[in-house]
């Protein structure tokens, strides 16, 4: 064997991977230019601005046993680099022996790389890295040199393409047999090669990073081009996306999901938002309720948003699906409490809801049906730069129920219950084959711009109809409500500036029919929000940035005159009161003006901002000043301590400012105080621990309903709501999360757990009479501030995932929560209201009495079957496996004398099916 | 939209506990109970707003105090009672001693306890009027009509309830107001049949059995009160029917009413015995009519049930 030893190695166009930090790519193999690690088509938020470079390479030491038995290996290795360029670790994905692993870890740790940046921000991020020992073919004996006639050759041109998605692989290595010094060709973007070989029989040996070994046999005849498309297998499964880079972290605490994990975590029916309630800080929402009641907030208090737009409604008919299309996110950030100034409007936490890009290489799609409703997603490239992805989605229980329905001679009962969503994004101004955005900017003339259009949208019908000789009562009730957001999104780039502009458009319309009663309701919608980054030096860095709303709001209502609004209502059997019609108008502004700064002293990162809000409505002129501070101390390049402190305000809806008495004309900002310290380690590069205290104080919010007021002209009315809410909740919040290290690695999870104590009430005296439309207190005697009716000491959840193999997927969810608060009755004699022909209970201490403790296991199993250009799985989504009988709720005999617990949701499967391309 | 949500969850909680079999019910009547309350006359109305002597003793006029008391157990044991006039609704046991006035007491059986009382004419404290001292606790001065709560103590065994009725005294505050009518429920069918008080009709098997009350629309009142803004609003009564039997249950337990959009329920319901019974029986069965103004009365009737 020859002495002569070639190790080679290569830095793979890292761009490529690390410039999707979400949205990895099919995987790619590296040869002599090693190769990035998968990113697939996904959101353009955050971008890695900058990717790392190789500025020192380190050969490694050939191993002196596999020399001498003449082996050769290819290490392929993940790298995590720190945010100053060095190596933090090496692992080897696949270890292949014979020293080899040790040799190219020996070797890599020695490596130096330019700094990655995340949106301008020096980054921690991972790549993939394939070192190579190969041995060089002993060189031609001294004057054998002979020129040898030009022998005939043959062309395999063709295509790789990922067996079950369609999605091209790039930088994947194409060779004829093993021979290492035999040509090789490798793969495009678009996946394309060209391979010239000397004819006759190819062993053609396909080398792709996150795929497995493709072989085949080719013959090739001289001269001749053979054209040929492979289909490699994915080695994680078709739609195995693996994020390896990762934004740092500014906030406090952000928790990222994933799409896959919005997908298929167990017991959520594959709905993003319910997936929020698997995490840390937010408590345990009745039955399979969607609300998000996150450290000790009310409902409503949490801002949902998709790409900064505000989600008007969650969920489908009231507390369905979620109208967010789990295909056309890229992953939710979740923030529950302690973000940054650019975010406002909500006194409770914010998720983001990041959508999808496009993908840039070809269709894509994918059709999923379940019990409830079916759907459709499709991503493509339009030209080049321009990418569209588009999803949809109907029920269609609406054609189901009627089978369900009690049939009944003598009475006719009909329920329709209808919705869609839809949403659609269309990108321009992809880097073109810019290998980082510094090189994209450079082929721009010093300058980029990119952005996209983004539409999104949902609608609801519901229609009961009862009628019949032998129905106890006609009901007819008829609801429509929709809502579409149009959005842009600019992004232009220059130098260490950055500048987003999001400017959006609103429609919402409601309707509302119910026997006589009738509602119709408009509202239109203006937004934008600029946000301006400038870096200017690496200690400094600055987001300065607008965030306006504009509402009008119109409303047609006709319905009997309401008891406790239009007259004093009398206990009992409400009379039917003379119509009322009013036509309501009125509009509003909120806007807001931040401020921050990033500030780097050592180890710690101050960020001071401050956030100045403005809103208007007829009259109303309300101003509050959010300052904001977050600290983050890096102990180690593994260990973060970090606190923060803050106010946060968010301006009751715009509804609630029509005049008296159906709404209270004077109402201020809702705000908050926030705080919380915690630490953040990652003991691995694929396990991390959060640990995380929070003390949040909420005052000023809006409570139904408010005082009894004399008139000036004479007369009363009831202000429907008030300023006088207030709460208080504290507790401490572990997160330890295991992601995938690699395609190959099995398991995934995190552990949530959260000690919590929330209060909530109203400050100020109870209003005597509890408003028209409820609200208020049922027992008179009770104090107004107490233990939240959501505050659940322990909430723990438990989520796994485990790739069985040969496309099966096993998922579990296991989740405790302490009992839900209740009074206990304190009945020794019956308290009767012959008017209303009803008891008043007789309670003990408000919230003095728990349910017992909640409990469920939910499971998930995944079974894909890939085909050759397309993907087909089925899944069984179980919940409640050992049927817990968990109670809900609690509620009385009719005489307050025995109390019953309303159980929630039994053992509940739903299956469903879903083929992507 | 709000409300929408709010009623949403309203009815999920109904729903929900439609899942729980819950024994007691409102209309199976089997221990000591009052059924209902009334009043005649229902309300008082003084001819004028005026502190006049005329407005007062209309105010201060006898009325009959009438409770429909059920003890289908207590084989005939005596229920001892003390009705008291106070001066706060929400006092449900007239319990503030110094805002309220013992109107009656005495021992009785069950059956409709009748009393003539003059709730009108009761002093607290130094001579002072009970009906001023209600009107000073209502957080609307009596703009809905002077609301005085006369609460019954009644006991029974180890059995109590206190059993509150509002009391109403009006004046002409707009124009267009008058007196209200009690409610009468004009006629009961069984199985579309009339059912009279005096008839014993034969149930045989499990049901269910229809009943329904006559058409109730034409005494159904159209009035006036005066409104938050003191103009004049005009409603229209929609009696609720309550359901009680000694033995069955009821379905719907509560028949009329009307829902927020207006819609008014019919008064139809179904009686079933239970399931498992197999011993023929007398049941007695009561329809209480509520006009949701303060006017209320009631019906008896009774039938054979045999499996």
């Amino acid at each position: 064997m020859s002495p002569n030893v070639k190790a080679r190695s290569a830095l793979a166009a890292a761009s490529l991977l690390l410039a999707a930090p979400a949205l990895a790519q099919a995987p790619q193999a590296g040869t002599d230019t090693a190769q990035p690690e998968a990113a697939a088509p996904a959101q353009a938020q955050p971008t890695i601005t900058k990717p790392p470079e190789l500025v020192q390479q380190v050969e490694a030491q050939y191993p002196p046993d596999a020399l001498a038995q003449g082996l050769t290996a290819s290490v392929r290795l993940i790298i995590t680099i720190a945010e100053d360029g060095t190596v933090s670790d090496v692992q080897p994905t696949e270890p292949v022996g014979n020293g080899f692993d040790e040799a190219a870890i020996a070797a890599v740790r020695q490596f130096r790389f330019s700094p990655a940046e995340v949106d301008g921000v020096p980054a921690p991020v991972q790549v993939e890295y394939v070192y190579h020992f190969t041995l060089n073919a002993p060189p031609p004996a001294e004057g054998a040199e002979v020129e040898e006639p030009e022998a005939p050759k043959a062309t395999l041109t063709g295509q790789l393409i990922s067996r079950g998605s369609r999605s091209r692989v790039a930088g994947a290595t194409v060779r004829c047999g093993d021979d290492p010094e035999a040509p090789e060709a490798v793969s495009d973007a678009e996946g394309r090669f060209t391979l010239q070989v000397p004819p006759g029989e190819c062993a053609v040996r396909v080398v792709a990073s996150g795929y497995q070994l493709y072989q085949t046999k080719e013959q090739l005849k001289p001269n001749e081009t053979t054209e040929v498309n492979f289909y490699l297998a994915p080695s994680g499964g078709a739609l195995e996306t693996v994020v390896r880079s990762e934004r740092p972290k500014k906030e406090v605490v952000r928790r990222t999901i994933t799409r896959q994990e919005a997908q298929k975590t167990p017991g959520t029916f594959g709905d993003p938002i319910r997936v929020i309630q698997a995490l840390p800080g937010v408590a345990r929402a009745p039955f399979t309720s969607g609300e998000l009641l996150v450290r000790g907030s009310n409902p409503g208090q949490t801002a949902t948003m998709m790409d900064g737009v505000r989600i008007p409604i969650l969920f489908h008919l009231l507390g369905g699906p979620s109208v967010v299309n789990a295909e056309f996110i890229d992953q939710l950030d979740f923030y529950p409490g302690g973000y940054g100034s650019q975010y406002g409007r909500a006194v409770g936490g914010i998720v983001e809801v990041g959508t999808r890009k496009g993908a840039a290489d070809t269709l894509h799609g994918s059709v999923k049906v379940d019990v409830m409703d079916a759907g459709f997603f499709l991503e493509s490239p339009i030209t080049d730069g321009i990418s569209v992805a588009a999803a949809a989605r109907r029920s269609y229980i609406d054609t189901l129920l009627p089978a369900f329905l009690p049939k009944d001679e003598g009475s006719t009962l009909s329920i329709v219950p209808r919705y869609w969503d839809y949403q659609l994004r269309v990108d321009f101004g992809a880097k073109r084959g810019a290998s980082s955005e510094e090189e994209a900017q450079a082929q721009a003339g010093g300058a980029r711009s990119s952005g996209y259009v983004m539409a999104f949208g949902s609608d609801d019908q519901l229609r009961v109809v009862s009628s019949g000789p032998k129905t106890e009562r006609d009901i007819d009730l008829n609801t429509h409500t929709n809502f579409h957001r149009l959005k842009g999104d600019w992004t232009y780039r220059k130098g260490a500036l950055t500048s987003v502009f999001t400017p959006y458009v609103g429609l919402d319309n409601s309707s509302f029919e119910f026997g006589t009663a009738r509602q119709d309701g408009r509202q239109y919608s203006v937004g934008a929000r600029e946000v301006l980054g400038m870096e200017l030096s690496s200690m400094l860095s600055l987001r300065t940035g607008l965030d306006l709303v504009y509402e009008y709001e119109s409303y047609d209502v006709e319905f009997p005159a309401p008891e406790d609004f239009e007259y004093v209502s009398f206990p009992g059997a409400e009379s039917v009161g003379e119509m009322v019609k009013e036509r309501i108008s009125l509009d509003s502004f909120d806007g807001a003006l931040f401020l921050e700064a990033d500030v780097k002293v050592g180890k710690f990162t101050f960020t001071p901002g401050v956030r100045g809000n403005l809103h208007l409505v007829g009259d109303t002129q309300n101003v509050a000043l959010d300052p904001r501070l977050w600290v983050r101390y890096a102990a180690t390049a593994r260990t973060s301590l970090k606190g923060s402190l803050g106010l946060y305000s968010q301006a009751p809806e715009t509804f609630r400012y029509v005049i008296a008495p159906y709404g209270t004309p004077d109402l201020v900002y809702q705000r908050a105080f926030q705080s919380s310290l915690g630490v953040e380690h990652r003991f691995t590069d694929v396990l991390d621990v959060d640990v995380t205290g929070f003390f949040n104080r909420r005052f000023k919010n809006v409570v139904e309903p408010g005082q009894i007021v004399q008139r000036e002209s004479g007369g009363f009315y009831q202000e429907r709501y008030s300023n006088d809410g207030i709460g208080r909740a504290y507790g401490i919040e572990l997160m330890v999360k295991k992601n995938r290290a690699s395609a190959q690695d099995k398991w995934s999870g995190w552990l949530s757990y959260t000690l919590s104590r929330a209060l909530d009430g109203r400050a100020g005296p109870r209003p005597e009479r509890n408003g028209g439309f409820g609200g208020g207190f049922s027992d008179e005697d009770a104090p107004t501030y107490g233990l939240s009716i959501w505050d659940q000491t322990h909430i723990l959840t438990l989520v796994g995932s485990y790739v069985l193999g040969n496309g099966w997927e096993l998922g579990g969810r296991f989740r405790y929560t302490t009992g839900r608060p209740t009074t206990p009755l304190n009945h020794t004699y019956d308290l009767y209201e012959s008017d209303r022909n009803g008891y008043r209970p007789t309670y003990g201490s408000l919230y003095s009495s728990r349910t017992d403790g909640f409990h469920q296991l939910d499971v998930r199993v995944d079974k894909s079957w890939q085909f050759q250009s397309w993907t087909l799985t089925a899944y069984l989504d179980v919940q409640n496996l050992y049927n817990a009988s968990n109670a809900e709720f609690v509620f009385n005999d009719y005489r307050y004398r025995t109390e019953y617990e309303i159980p929630g949701i039994p053992l509940l499967p739903v299956v469903g099916v879903k083929g992507s391309f | 939209m709000k409300a929408l949500l709010k009623y949403g969850g309203l009815l999920l909680a109904l729903g929900a506990s439609a899942c729980v079999d819950v024994e007691d019910q409102p209309s199976k009547v089997h221990d000591f109970r009052v059924l209902g309350i009334s009043l005649e006359k229902p309300e008082l109305m003084a001819p004028t707003c005026e502190r006049t002597p005329e407005a007062l003793d209309v105010l201060a006029a006898e009325v009959t105090y009438r409770a429909l008391l059920v003890d289908p157990a207590g084989e005939g044991r005596p229920i001892h009672y003390t009705l008291w006039a106070c001066a706060d609704t929400e006092d449900s046991r007239c319990s503030d001693e110094a805002n309220r006035v013992m109107l009656a007491e005495g021992t009785a059986t069950a059956g409709e306890l009748s009393l003539a009382i003059r709730p009108g004419a009761a002093t607290v404290g130094e001579d002072s009027l009970l009906l001023e001292r209600v009107q000073e606790t209502d957080p609307y001065k009596g703009l809905g009509g002077i609301r005085m709560p006369l609460v019954l103590h009644a006991v029974a065994g180890d059995e109590e309830v206190y059993a509150q009725k509002l009391m109403v005294f009006w004046c002409p505050v707009v124009e267009g107001m008058t007196e209200n009518v009690q409610p009468v429920i004009p006629g009961v069918l069984l199985d579309d049949a009339p059912w009279a008080e005096d008839a014993l009709p034969e149930l045989s098997g499990k049901g269910p059995f229809v009943v329904t009350s006559e058409d109730v629309s034409a005494l159904e009142e159209t009035y006036v009160v005066p409104g938050l803004r003191l103009d004049a609003v005009t409603l229209t009564e929609a009696w609720e029917i309550s359901w009680h039997a000694t033995f069955g249950e009821f379905s719907p337990q509560v028949t009329g009413g009307a829902d927020l959009g207006g819609q008014k329920g019919k008064h139809r319901t179904e009686w079933e015995p239970p399931e498992d019974a197999t011993e023929a029986r007398e049941v007695t069965f009561w329809a209480v009519v509520r006009d949701g103004r303060g006017g209320s009365s009631w019906v008896s009737r009774r039938a054979r049930w045999s499996p």
